[in-house]
């Protein structure tokens, strides 16, 4: 019983480790706290100039490989999410929740090119 | 992998053969463009219109990054379009998107996505044809 106990808490810790380690999931969290919901999945974003600067990012990343491009987004990727992350924090503090989220759901969208970044640099 | 996690084929065949993929002059007078995101998912999707002097669209394309439902939602919503005139396009609803796909709930709102990339993209073709009017219509 103490094995289950422990074993409950162990994953409860590793997962709570994880969210707080991720910005961006550490972020919604921090919505959540706030009574604040996250982007649902209805939601639907216009914000053109952001979605085309998304859109651009991954039309370069669906062409073929090139390393020194995919060096380039890599670094561009890095940057704009430390921008968000310092933004996120500057709203958190400020108690500007809506922002946050605004934000927050910006970083959605670095996170997924993140990972299929992540994804073209696996050697085929 | 259990029964109910089957991808419903409708969704394989539009990501495998995904037709009309690709990309309309922005600049032109008729073309709409949509661009929309799902933020929750960080998906993305453009679609663009052409339109002819009769109102009628008669081509579509459309670009989409993110997960088979969005890409087949996208996808279906080009093949809807073509042959349509604006008022026509402009009655597609989601719920139809969803059922011709079969896609699963927690897919449906990529066929809302869609829907919305449809309006976004019209929208964008009506505000070309007569930017005035908009204006004037705002300031009354």
């Amino acid at each position: 019983k103490e094995q289950y106990y422990s074993e409950q808490h162990s994953s409860l810790i590793n997962k709570a480790y994880e969210t707080l380690l991720n910005p961006l999931s550490r972020g919604l969290y921090l919505l959540e706290l706030h009574g604040v919901k996250p982007a649902q999945e209805t939601d639907c974003d216009g914000d053109s100039v952001f979605l085309t600067e998304i859109m651009e990012i991954n039309e370069k990343l669906a062409e073929p490989k090139n390393e020194d491009i995919l060096e380039e987004i890599e670094t561009l990727i890095k940057v704009k999410q430390e921008e968000l992350t310092k933004e996120v924090t500057a709203a958190f503090e400020r108690d500007d929740l809506q922002e946050a989220k605004k934000l927050l759901a910006k970083m959605k969208y670095f996170a997924n090119l993140e990972d299929k970044l992540k994804n073209k640099k696996i050697p085929s | 992998v259990a029964v109910g996690d089957a991808v419903p084929w409708q969704v394989v065949d539009h990501y495998e053969n995904p037709r009309n993929v690709g990309s309309l002059d922005r600049k032109a007078k008729n073309v709409g463009t949509g661009l929309v995101g799902a933020p929750a998912c960080g998906d993305v999707m453009k679609l663009q219109v052409e339109v002819d002097e009769n109102g009628k669209i008669v081509d579509a394309r459309f670009k989409t990054f993110g997960c088979g439902s969005a890409i087949a939602s996208s996808s279906l919503a080009t093949e809807w379009v073509k042959g349509k005139t604006v008022d026509e396009a402009l009655k597609i609803k989601n719920t139809d998107i969803a059922k011709e796909l079969c896609l699963p709930p927690v897919k449906l709102h990529c066929s809302m996505l869609a829907e919305d990339a449809i309006k976004a993209a019209l929208a964008d073709y009506k505000l070309k044809q007569d930017p005035n009017k908009e204006e004037s219509e705002k300031k009354a």
